[in-house]
């Protein structure tokens, strides 16, 4: 980022591909509109661009980029508040009639062998009980399970107490493990 | 640890954010505690099974970000790209080596404007006399000699005849048939001429300023009325010596004159005659000691300054009629003392000495009779 604001555009094309996948899974959660993402996930980034010379560094770039990315969902999923968005179980509309939620299950390419095993119910089960999360707990599940940032950046992004950022996080992991019981032996075979 | 703090960092033990030796106790504690070591792997378990996979993003979302990045740089308008430019040497300009940088030039900076100027020409040398008290009057600028040549001239033209005006004076009054014995506001009179004609004449010559040491500015200071000053810097020209101390000294006992009359200038004007005895000045100031003397009744004191006279041709004739008045006075007190002795009660005494004019203090205690 440094560079970028110096005037370097090759820093911003690295910072496209390091950041552009995270921000993009982020915004598929928070929205759950696949159609949206690209737009929105272009949108974060343009607001990186007219935005940069504001970066003073006094937080992790990927704190400010999740800080705009969150904001720019929130925008979005007001203004699809009373619009209807299509659910993990809405058909895709091929002839082999699978669901969207289907499709991202299959979509992970970095999947390790034994979860590429795991059949699509599971995953679409997970994707299932993260939707049904509330969503001050979804938030906080997504920044701290897809980006990465630790409690602190999380509780400063979403303006709570760090302790707030952990109790949210706790009641998502509860509900996952109350919605995903059924997996749980699978999970310690795995272990 | 115990289990209630155990729930509080269950979270930070599982994304590994505590310190290290948090991290060991929390863990030694899971070791001894079935119920946390239960909560703990419960979560693991959890967030193992409900891990979120990446969706890889649309082929051309990268792309599509570059190339409206170039589009959105393309159409910033010139405004915006020099505030982005302005930006960027901001970035550079908070960069710590270069605020550094800043604080050093300034501190240089205002170090040199706070430095004293030095002369460039070095025409002058500051010198101060040893077993002298420093003061900033007492510095002697000594400069080379065609510029000295150039400026004393006025001086030299200006100072003789300040003297040989005093000198010509009792002259001109003889030639003229004038008494000697004339007050002392006409001699002051005569004197404040010279010194304006003088002064006058100093300031006619073009680039010649009075400096602040030189009998131009004494003179300036006298007949401006400022007499302390006037005195001051007579004094100070005195004490250099020369051929200007003799006038220097007696003007500076004048000016005390002015200031606190004849009762405190009367013994300098005889410091004055003792020291330039053979001189002018010296032979001023000795007549005007004896018309001090007079003026406050010290008769005594007055003859002895009028006989140092008799010997000069040009106060001769003055001093020898200043004499014989004196004579006459004396013998009017003397008749006035006998007559007080006779009659002591209800006579009026006789006043020693008319009322002096210029003696506004109380009159001088003569010790000596």
């Amino acid at each position: 980022m440094v560079r970028y604001q110096r005037g370097d555009r090759e820093a911003f094309a690295l910072l496209v591909k390091r950041y552009n996948k995270q921000v993009y899974n982020f915004v598929l959660r928070q929205l759950r509109t696949p159609a949206l993402c690209e737009d929105v996930t272009q949108e974060v980034f343009m607001r990186l661009v007219q935005n940069a010379a504001e970066f003073k560094h006094e937080a992790r770039f990927s704190t400010w980029l999740y800080a705009i990315a969150r904001n720019l969902c929130i925008d979005q999923l007001r203004r699809l508040q009373h619009r209807r968005h299509p659910s993990l179980d809405q058909p895709l509309g091929g002839d082999d009639g699978r669901t969207l939620g289907d499709s991202i299950a299959t979509q992970h390419p970095s999947a390790s062998a034994e979860r590429a095993a795991v059949s699509s119910e599971v995953q679409v089960s997970i994707l299932k009980a993260v939707d049904a999360l509330p969503d001050d707990q979804r938030e906080v599940f997504l920044l701290r399970e897809i980006a990465d940032l630790p409690f602190r950046d999380i509780a400063e992004i979403t303006g709570v107490p760090e302790n707030t950022v952990k109790s949210r996080m706790r009641y998502a992991l509860d509900r996952l493990k109350q919605a995903l019981c059924e997996f749980e032996e699978y999970a310690r075979a795995l272990r | 640890m115990d289990c209630e703090k155990f729930d509080r960092i269950v979270l930070d033990l599982m994304y590994g954010e505590l310190d290290e030796l948090t991290e060991a106790a929390a863990k030694r504690h899971i070791e001894h505690c079935s119920r946390c070591k239960g909560v703990s792997s419960g979560l693991r378990a959890t967030r193992e099974v409900g891990a979120l996979t990446l969706v890889d993003p649309p082929p051309g979302l990268e792309l599509g970000i570059l190339e409206a990045e170039r589009r959105l740089n393309a159409k910033l308008p010139l405004k915006k790209k020099l505030g982005r430019g302005v930006s960027i040497l901001a970035v550079y300009a908070m960069r710590p080596q270069l605020a550094m940088a800043a604080l050093l030039l300034l501190m240089i900076g205002s170090s040199l404007f706070f430095l004293r100027g030095r002369s460039g020409a070095r025409d002058s040398v500051l010198i101060t006399e040893h077993g002298v008290p420093e003061t900033e009057a007492e510095h002697v600028a000594i400069r080379p000699a065609p510029a000295r040549a150039v400026e004393a001239a006025p001086l030299a033209s200006a100072m003789p005849k300040l003297a040989s005006a005093k000198s010509e004076a009792p002259a001109a009054r003889e030639r003229d048939g004038d008494k000697p014995s004339e007050p002392v506001a006409e001699l002051d009179a005569t004197k404040e001429s010279d010194l304006k004609g003088a002064a006058n004449e100093a300031e006619a010559l073009p680039g010649t300023e009075p400096a602040a040491d030189s009998m131009d500015a004494a003179s300036a200071a006298f007949q401006g009325g400022r007499y302390v000053e006037a005195q001051r810097r007579f004094e100070e020209i005195a004490a250099r010596g020369g051929s200007e101390a003799p006038a220097a000294a007696l003007q500076a006992v004048e000016a005390l004159r002015r200031q606190r009359g004849c009762p405190a200038a009367a013994p300098r004007y005889e410091e004055v005659h003792s020291r330039y005895r053979d001189t002018p000045s010296g032979n001023e100031a000795a007549w005007q000691a004896g018309d001090c003397y007079r003026a406050l009744g010290e008769l005594s004191h007055a003859r002895q300054s009028l006989e140092a006279l008799l010997e000069v041709a040009e106060y001769r004739s003055r001093a020898e009629a200043a004499l014989q008045e004196l004579t006459a006075r004396e013998a009017q007190v003397a008749s006035a003392r006998k007559a007080k002795a006779a009659a002591p009660a209800g006579a009026t005494p006789v006043p020693a000495s008319p009322p002096a004019a210029a003696a506004p203090a109380k009159p001088r205690v003569d010790v000596s009779q």
